[in-house]
């Protein structure tokens, strides 16, 4: 028997004083009227002046080209991941959001080994394991990334003997992905949060519904399918699997059906752009439910991936301005918006 | 009346057992309710000390159960006149005002938590900047312990008015 208030009110112990300072820090995150001024802004200068009101002002003060942009957003998202364990979310909670960097440098790393380029402009210093760390030989990474490394390398030595295979670096981002879910949902199920443990099965059933099609349109068979795709969603992968013999209208009017992508329409299945889209709206609107409870980790976790999404949108509308791209092009590469 | 019916404690200690369960438990339930609503009301205060004056009722409203449970407790101690040596009420009159003192006792556990939990969602009306009274929500909370008071203080008077018409006071 559960026990009255004391959920809440441990809660309220724990998170309480991280949520009074969420309440305050959402109000500062950007609305649609600041994506408009930055979008209408008439120079990559015009738009650091006006970030120069906001937390982003210290972060590209003096950039001047992209790679000084995605340096600055860098330290802005190092900062922002560094609020939740101020604010005392459980470290699995943390480890959450750093995690996928980790697998995103493995696979850079994988890569441009199997394609004998160096890997050091594609890394971002915001995971869990060092850079030196990652660049370094096999047997020196953490457990996780090690098992992924090794399960590849004979295909990668002998791709890179042969010459780069086309197959290679997709079987790098299977595994890479599939480990970097598996983590994310070991993380998600120690931070004993139901909110992250659904965003993660969330995540899942979006990576896999977005496998099915392009696999669909690839023409792959369903063996094939069945390997890609990944355990830990609620779209259970039978369902898919069945599904996935239909014609092809009738596969995706399966997928569009599914409870668990509601809001995303057969037509956003079929267009990969729309697709984005649609899938971003989902993960922004589940994240607004997180927004509305009272006290708990929920609000703080939003906030931050509210913040990740800002960081997101203001990295397009500066490196697009930058590259001489006009409003209305930039308008139509912002995605939904968190508030 | 059968003595078994009050398991051996005497209607003083049944009276004194009322009047502690009352301050006792509303102020477990206003010091939760203060600490729920504090912890979020202080977020709010480290990044923005200008709103201090509207969070700060907020905070203290749980408080107030507290207080209903101490009013509680001191009027059965004047009612049946504790304060002046009384130590022989009869066991059934003590029980009885023992049973009084539970609106008020558990009414304020219950109805504090829960303010300081309104009081904590009310403070994001406040973080927003939003125009709306903050305050009303957990203040609507506050009627059914002002209610519980009231029941168990008439209960008092009854018991009270009784026990003078019966000589036991």
């Amino acid at each position: 028997m559960r026990v009255p208030f004391v959920k809440e009110v441990h809660d309220a112990t724990r998170y309480g004083f991280a949520v009074g300072k969420v309440r305050v820090l959402e109000t500062r995150v950007f609305r649609a009227a600041t994506y408009e001024r930055l979008i209408d802004a008439p120079s990559f200068d015009e738009q650091r002046r006006i970030l120069s009101e906001t937390p982003y002002g210290a972060f590209v003060e003096g950039a001047a080209t992209a790679d000084d942009v995605e340096a600055g957003l860098e330290r802005a998202l190092d900062e922002i991941y560094g609020f939740l364990v101020t604010a005392g979310l459980p470290d699995p909670v943390a480890r959450f959001f750093r995690v996928r960097y980790d697998y995103a440098n493995l696979r850079a790393v994988l890569k441009a080994r199997l394609l004998g380029v160096p890997a050091d402009d594609l890394l971002v210093d915001l995971g869990t394991v060092d850079l030196e760390t990652i660049t370094g030989p096999t047997p020196g990474l953490p457990e996780n990334l090690r098992a992924v490394a090794e399960g590849l390398e004979p295909v990668d030595g002998e791709d890179a003997v042969e010459g780069a295979s086309p197959i290679a670096p997709e079987r790098i981002d299977a595994a890479v992905e599939r480990a970097m879910f598996e983590d994310i949902l070991a993380c998600a199920k120690a931070s004993k949060s139901r909110f992250l443990r659904d965003l993660a099965a969330l995540e899942i059933d979006i990576a896999n519904a977005k496998t099915a099609i392009r696999a669909r349109r690839r023409e792959l068979d369903a063996s094939t399918l069945s390997g890609l795709l990944l355990p830990g969603g609620e779209l259970e992968v039978a369902d898919i699997q069945g599904a996935y013999e239909l014609p092809f209208e009738e596969f995706i009017e399966v997928l569009a059906r599914a409870p668990q992508l509601k809001g995303v329409s057969a037509q956003d299945l079929l267009d990969a752009e729309r697709l984005d889209v649609a899938t971003d709206g989902l993960a922004v609107r589940f994240l607004r439910s997180g927004r509305e409870v009272a006290i708990g980790p929920e609000p703080v976790i939003a906030y931050v991936m509210a913040r990740e999404a800002e960081v997101r949108a203001v990295r397009t509308l500066l490196i697009g301005k930058l590259a001489g791209l006009g409003p209305d092009a930039l308008r139509n590469r912002l995605r939904e918006v968190y508030v | 009346m059968n003595d078994l019916l009050w398991w051996g404690i005497s209607g003083t200690d049944w009276a004194l057992i009322g009047a502690g369960v009352a301050a006792v438990l509303g102020g477990i339930g206003s010091a939760v309710g203060i600490s729920v609503a504090s912890n979020v009301t202080s977020g709010i205060l480290s990044e923005d000390g200008t709103k201090f004056g509207k969070l700060l009722p907020i905070a203290a409203m749980p408080g107030t159960q507290g207080i209903y449970g101490f009013i509680g407790a001191v009027l059965v101690l004047i009612f049946f006149n504790l304060l002046g040596g009384q130590v022989d009420l009869p066991g059934a009159l003590g029980f009885k005002v023992f049973l009084a003192c539970l609106p008020v006792a558990f009414q304020c556990l219950v109805s504090a938590i829960y303010q300081g939990l309104t009081g904590a969602s009310a403070a994001r009306i406040v973080a927003a900047d939003q125009p709306a009274p903050a305050l009303i929500f957990p203040a609507l909370v506050e009627t059914y312990a002002v209610l519980a008071l009231i029941v168990t203080i008439l209960m008092l008077l009854g018991l009270q008015a009784a026990a003078q018409a019966a000589g036991a006071l």
